[in-house]
């Protein structure tokens, strides 16, 4: 069936529900018919971007939670414990442990053992510090990555290279990657969310832009309160009147059909109408929490006596609802308020402190709750900060950046739990067996959403762009 | 002492002895043994998957499956050095010692097993005698030649012959061809709408409509003409035109990143762009205004001001992001370099020449020395602030006080022989005079040059003892910036001998972010205040010890009042004893007192004009000339790993390697002429290709940036090369040919096809109207649609040019470096004149696809998102405007009339009777009347005819 026939008479009931197919009903249609589809290309369909795609291969995830500790959390005082450095506590690293690789600012204390203390947790016998004594009541369902490394040692070409796979702004961020290779199963909701706890991320907002993917594939900040999303809220208080707006402009819209010849894109704009008017409704129905339960309330930590784990606890929750609605890619930033983010130069103890009791009780729940519903099975949880920090003080009492080796852990769809794969050396410092890029990473969660790093492309700039670029293995070892 | 021949006679036996030892089968079983066992395995498992003849795809150039391919080694150079591990690349990679080249490279393998490939190159690195996997010699030679006969951009010009309407006839021949018709002509006013658009940006006024009406009955024809030369003529065209060339100049007023610093200045390049297009500026003139309009032997002068109109183009180079505190700097200097060759080719070429920044392109004819000779351009060209000097009044106070300081040196000299300004007796290395090299100035205060020793200068009525940079040569109140040719750290600090007061900033590797936030520890910038005191400044910081070995140059800023002289500068970490560099000039002393007293009179008019000297209008973000320097081959890219030197040349598919580059310039200027020069078949096409794309929503060449092989060839490329040759022709004014353009059969056309062609014949013949069978349906930019409203709702301010105006900040605009947030309504200016912050773009332009200033952009995505249509329901600023809009015709009390004039202003043609009627018991049947006018204003920016264009 053309969608571009030309229909030159004014519209009848009848016309309009065969045209449905190309004009208002076409997400639905679409939508049914992605289920049994057999076309496998990521194409982008300028008519309806969003629409669900299949993916190369059967997927093991549907959807990712992403867990951005902005800031770059200490992997020596969280999940990778080092004896070593309590030996050597108070010596001057170069001697310990030999050469040392330039610091963002160089200045360069001594071996600092972690003030926190660990143990093995679950049958896994996984290392947690008490700094995160509910994380580590799941510990057997995590899959901690304990050779994680950055080619970046500062915050914002960090950030953009864990979100974009390119140290430069500008480039699409996976989770744009990802609604471009799968769409979006709810119509009403974006396919990529990020909700915000406070803190954007040094880089800005386009931590989480298109890029060169089209503006559709954009996340979409939610910020907590009242109105999270722009210009959601309907102008003017009675929904009433604005429906009676769109009438109007529905039918003029109808009548002016001829001057434009029947195109496409009229009707996908008249489409675009519907779709943000659903969302007004859908948005303020995903932030209402009336309907969960006190306990689940609780468990989040919604009723903390800390300010921000009931904010963290709020976004975890919200992120499993946005999960329910089938929402692909949903990223969560931290709340402020706990130092500069998970920045600790100086005063790691207070810092990394508060930054923990922010996390901790918020994302155990989150890993029980979906495990509970049953979503944990399909949903990818990812931990990580955009590097890790030295084993060695900066100073004083704090850390400085470290990308050479650091912790990030995974839960859920189609990964291993209970392991740790990779290793760093003894005292934490460098990656040194099964090193982990963070296109690595990338490849590895396309692969669980059933997309082929390799494969999902966007010629731009006269190359064949991808969110690996040339890089990216996928983690087989990981893999459930 | 040794005799030479001798010698090389000796090396090459050494040599040869050492090869045959050397060769296979000569090695002792047991090393041939311990190869077998302890080190085969370890290659087999760990390194061929990359490394092998049998590697899917080998890296780097290394094959590590025969001693010969190993000692050919790869792209950094032999893999080991048989005899000598510390010597050995292989040994050093796998040691991990170095994070940018660890192997194998996901885990390091174990110290036993390193320690075997030790003793394994220390014994000579035995290998047995074998048959040698080939070394797979079957990679596709690049072939730049056959490449560029092959594809058809790099052709010269072929244009068809041209009669007045050539564009009808060759779109004609290719319709006939599909066997198509052009569509009928559109109704006059739709047309009207589409000129009005395309043109300025605007939709056209009640009064323009109605006399555009009267003129068509009368003449139709001359009325349209008369409308495209209206149009041509408003100053909105420059807005309209200069937000299209914005788009491929990344045109930003910040530098994005964490604090997304001010790009101070920018808006005078935005300003210069709207000026220039609607002055016409030849667009060979453009273009070479912004290569190296600082170097223009006569820059082109503003009409208004007599300010130098050309070097506000080059601001363009400076446009891009940048970074702070970048830990590798010389990474950050090379990305950054990237980013300018990128817009330059894409934009003046429609090449991606950044395509060939890591290997030679993989199918377009340019090479990576190609893209290596541009970066040169570059690493000889640095940022600059230029000042303006109106109408030459500063230049020509100058030269008063020139020629006073000649007539006072003749006395000078009169005063007989001058006695040997005695010269240093040995220059240290790494000092810096401005006698043994070349500095450079801008601005006004320093001169051309240094003020030789035994010169008399007028102001100040003394003579100066040694060579000396003065930017209090001509008075206290000039601006001026004194550079230091590049030179290479050397030593932990700088020192600089000087006498005055001026900012003082050591750029690293052409790091010029140091101007908000210093690399790391800051000291890499200082103000200094000697007073009368000639003495040494030393900038002292960690960031200079740790460059060392980097290349820098020294900005000393005089930025009015005060004045700085200069007569040393050296990178060392000992301060060098001034008596030793430039002993005591005795002469200078013993003439300073008598010529003092007998030239007070010519001083005292001097400090007279002096005085008299205006100061600078504005300040231009600009470029000017360094030290020249050619860069090295960044094999696969990484700054770490240099190959062979580049001369700075043109591409070598447009001619580039026969012209050899200039010595003592950047060779910009050289550069300027090679792009713009009729040998060259690209510059016109490309400019030509993007006018009719921004006319028709697609360009003949709909890969707008990019004529190479990965791009899509053109449609109608007789049509291509004639516009282009045109465009030439007609002196290569730009309005000329849009024009030309439009004024043609084909622009004329309906958006509704010619009835004789059936809706399935034409799915299946044309779909994406290519052949333009009829005029295509276009959604308005961003920026159209904001000032559309703004001009119809009567809030416009026609106003042109000037300071940015604030971007009205919403809750969801966050982050660090938060700019004040602006009116809602932009102030009523054109949505060109918002202020353009990287990290704080305006929400309603980027939803309607305005690009992210991050790289050129020569074609907008045109995307549907349910963001436009939250924003057109429910954006405070459009329903303020609606308001406004609505309030605005509440003189008309007549219901149908104020219906048929707000129908006119949205969509240029009154309502239907069926939709007036739709209107009409809308309106009075809206529940609350107050705002039935406001919701139907609002209503009808909803349309889709409102956004749209047919």
């Amino acid at each position: 069936m053309h969608c571009r026939n030309f229909r030159p008479s004014s519209l009848t009931r009848r016309d309009m529900l065969q045209q449905s197919a190309c004009g208002f009903g076409a997400v639905a249609l679409s939508a049914l018919l992605a289920e049994n589809a057999s076309a496998a290309k990521a194409d982008y369909n300028p008519t309806n971007p969003l629409a669900p795609k299949k993916p190369h291969y059967t997927p093991k995830a549907k959807n990712v939670i992403f867990l951005y500790m902005d800031g770059g959390p200490s992997q020596v005082d969280t999940f990778d414990y080092k004896p070593l450095l309590k030996k050597f506590n108070g010596q001057d690293p170069r001697k310990a442990i030999g050469k040392l690789e330039p610091t963002q600012f160089d200045n360069i204390g001594k071996v600092m053992q972690s003030p926190w203390t660990f143990k093995q947790h679950g049958e896994s016998g996984a290392w947690v510090s008490d700094l995160f004594p509910h994380i580590a009541k799941v510990a057997d369902d995590l899959t901690f990555i304990k050779s994680m490394t950055s080619k970046f040692p500062e915050h914002t070409a960090a950030n953009y290279f864990l979100h974009t796979g390119s140290g430069l702004q500008g480039r699409p961020s996976m989770g744009a990657w990802v609604g471009y290779g799968l769409g979006t199963e709810n119509q009403n909701l974006p396919g990529f969310v990020v909700l915000n706890g406070g803190l954007i991320p040094p880089g800005g907002l386009d931590n989480f832009n298109s890029g060169y993917l089209p503006a559709a594939y954009q996340g979409s900040v939610f910020n907590p309160g009242n109105t999270p999303v722009a210009n959601i809220k309907p102008a003017g208080s009675n929904p009433e009147l604005q429906r009676r707006k769109l009438d109007l402009m529905r039918q003029l819209d109808l009548s002016s059909k001829d001057r434009f010849a029947g195109e496409e894109q009229i009707e996908s704009a008249i489409l675009n109408y519907e779709t943000a008017f659903r969302m007004q409704a859908a948005v303020p129905d995903l932030m209402d929490l009336s309907g969960e339960s006190d306990t689940v309330k609780k468990m989040y930590g919604l009723e903390s006596d800390f300010n921000q784990t009931k904010i963290f606890g709020r976004q975890c929750l919200l992120a499993r609802r946005l999960v329910e609605r089938g929402v692909r890619f949903i990223e969560l930033t931290c709340p402020g308020g706990n130092g500069d983010r998970w920045d600790q130069h100086n005063n790691l103890v207070d810092g990394h402190g508060k930054n923990c009791k922010t996390v901790d009780q918020p994302i155990a729940a989150l890993i029980m709750d979906l495990k509970k519903l049953g979503l944990l099975d399909e949903t990818l949880v990812i931990w990580t900060g955009e590097f890790g920090r030295t084993p060695f003080a900066q100073g004083g009492n704090g850390r400085d950046h470290n990308p050479f080796g650091f912790t990030t852990w995974m839960a859920g769809g189609g990964v291993k739990p209970g392991i740790s794969y990779g290793r760093t050396d003894d005292w934490g410092y460098k990656a040194i067996e099964n090193k982990v890029e963070i296109h690595d990473l990338h490849a590895t969660m396309l692969h669980l959403l059933g997309i082929d790093h390799t494969k999902s492309t966007f010629r731009f700039s006269s190359r064949d762009m991808r969110l690996t670029d040339v890089h990216g293995h996928i983690l087989k070892d990981i893999l459930a | 002492m040794v005799n030479p021949a001798k010698f090389l006679l000796a090396i090459s036996f050494l040599c040869s002895g050492f090869s045959r030892l050397a060769a296979a089968g000569e090695f002792a079983p047991e090393h041939l043994d311990f190869f077998e066992k302890k080190i085969r395995p370890v290659l087999n498992e760990h390194c061929y998957k990359c490394h092998s003849v049998s590697s899917k795809k080998l890296k780097a150039s290394l094959y590590l499956d025969s001693r010969t391919g190993i000692l050919k080694g790869g792209d950094t150079g032999p893999a080991l050095v048989p005899g000598d591990p510390e010597k050995s690349l292989l040994i050093e990679v796998i040691r991990y010692k170095d994070t940018d080249m660890e192997m194998p490279p996901k885990s390091k393998l174990p110290d036993a097993v390193i320690a075997d490939f030790e003793t394994w190159v220390k014994n000579g690195a035995a290998w047995p005698e074998e048959e040698g996997p080939s070394d797979g010699g079957n990679a596709l030679a690049f072939d730049l030649e056959k490449r560029k006969s092959e594809h058809w951009c790099w052709k010269p010009l072929a244009p068809a012959p041209r009669t007045p309407d050539f564009i009808d006839q060759l779109i004609g021949e290719k319709l006939k061809e599909a066997k198509l018709r052009p569509a009928p002509h559109a109704d006059p006013v739709t047309l009207l709408r589409r000129l009005a658009f395309d043109l300025t940006g605007l939709p056209p006024t009640v009064e323009e409509i109605e006399a555009f009406k009267k003129a068509a009955a009368d003449n139709l024809d001359s009325a349209i003409e008369a409308t495209v030369d209206r149009l041509l003529a408003s100053p909105h065209f420059g807005e309209r035109w200069g937000r299209h060339w914005l788009d491929l100049m990344r045109y930003a007023e910040s530098h994005g990143h964490e604090f997304d610093y001010p790009i101070h200045n920018a808006h005078h390049y935005r300003d210069y762009v709207i000026r220039a297009l609607n002055a016409d500026v030849p667009y060979d003139t453009f273009v070479a205004e912004h290569i190296a309009g600082d170097l223009l032997p006569e820059p082109r002068l503003n009409p208004e001001d007599q300010t130098n109109e050309s070097i506000i183009a080059t601001g363009f180079w400076y446009l891009g992001e940048a970074v702070h505190s970048p830990t590798d700097v010389r990474k950050d200097e090379a990305d950054r370099i990237d980013n300018m060759v990128d817009t330059f080719s894409k934009s003046f070429l429609g090449l991606s020449v950044a395509c060939a920044r890591c290997h030679d392109h993989k199918f377009d004819a340019i090479s990576t020395a190609d893209y290596y000779a541009l970066t040169g351009y570059l690493q000889s060209t640095r940022r600059n602030e230029h000042k303006q000097d109106p109408g030459k009044k500063i230049a020509s106070g100058i030269a008063e006080l020139e020629k006073i300081a000649a007539s006072g040196n003749q006395r000078i000299k009169g005063k007989g022989p001058t006695g040997t300004p005695s010269s240093p007796p040995a220059t240290p290395e790494g000092l810096l005079l401005p006698t043994n090299s070349r500095w450079f100035t801008s601005g006004h205060a320093f001169g051309d040059s240094p003020v030789p020793a035994l010169n008399w200068i007028p102001v100040k009525n003394t003579i100066t003892e040694h060579a000396v940079f003065d930017s209090g040569r001509y008075g206290d109140k000039l601006h001026g910036v004194l550079r230091t040719p590049t030179f290479e750290i050397t030593g932990d600090r700088v020192h600089l001998y000087v006498k005055g007061t001026a900012e003082v900033r050591l750029t690293i590797d052409g790091h010029f972010m140091q101007v908000f936030n210093g690399l790391l520890f800051g000291g890499t910038r200082k103000n200094i205040k000697t007073g009368d005191k000639w003495q040494w400044v030393t900038l002292n910081s960690k960031d200079i010890a740790q460059k060392s070995g980097h290349q820098a140059y020294l900005e000393i800023i005089d930025s009015g009042p005060g004045a700085i002289a200069v007569k040393a500068v050296t990178t060392s970490h000992e301060i060098p004893n001034i008596e030793e560099i430039l002993p005591p000039n005795l002469r200078a002393r013993e003439l300073e007192a008598p010529i003092a007293a007998e030239l007070s009179g010519l001083s005292d008019s001097a400090k007279k004009i002096s005085n008299a000297i205006p100061s600078p209008s504005a300040t231009i973000l600009s470029v000017t000339d360094g030290t020249p320097e050619n860069d090295h081959i960044h094999i696969r890219g990484s700054h770490k790993n240099l190959g062979r030197e580049v001369p700075r040349r043109f591409l070598t598919a447009l001619g580039g390697e026969e012209i050899t580059p200039p010595e003592n310039s950047s060779g910009r200027l050289e550069l300027a002429e090679q792009v713009i020069s009729r040998e060259n078949p690209l510059t016109a096409r490309v400019a030509a290709n993007r006018i009719w794309h921004h006319l028709f929503g697609r360009g003949i060449v709909p890969t707008v940036a990019d004529f190479g092989p990965m791009g899509i060839p053109p449609s109608h490329p007789k049509l291509l090369d004639s516009l282009a040759a045109s465009l030439i022709e007609g002196r290569w004014s730009r309005k000329k040919l849009i024009r030309q353009i439009v004024l043609s059969k084909t622009y004329r056309q309906s958006a509704t096809p010619h009835p004789d062609l059936s809706p399935n014949y034409l799915a299946d013949t044309d779909p994406e109207n290519i052949f333009l069978h009829k005029a295509p349906v276009r959604r308005l930019q961003a920026e159209a649609i904001r000032d559309s409203m703004l001009a119809i709702s009567g809030r416009l301010d026609p106003k042109l040019y000037g300071t940015p105006v604030p971007v009205h900040l919403t809750s969801f605009m966050q982050g660090r470096g938060r700019p004040k947030s602006g009116p809602l309504d932009g102030a009523g200016r054109r949505s060109i004149y918002t202020s353009i912050r990287r990290n704080f773009l305006p929400p309603m332009m980027l939803a309607f696809d305005m690009p992210s200033p991050f790289s050129s952009v020569a074609r907008r995505t045109v995307s549907n998102v349910p963001a436009q249509a939250l924003t057109l329901m429910n954006d405070p600023f459009v329903v303020s405007e609606s308001k406004r809009w609505a309030d605005s015709t509440a003189n008309i009390k007549d219901d149908k009339a104020r219906i048929e004039t707000m129908f006119l202003q949205a969509f240029a043609h009154p309502p239907t009777p069926e939709q007036l009627k739709t209107t009409l018991a809308w309106i009075q049947s809206h529940p609350s009347q107050q705002n039935a006018w406001q919701d139907f204003a609002h209503s009808l920016w909803n349309t889709k005819e409102f956004i749209f264009l047919n």
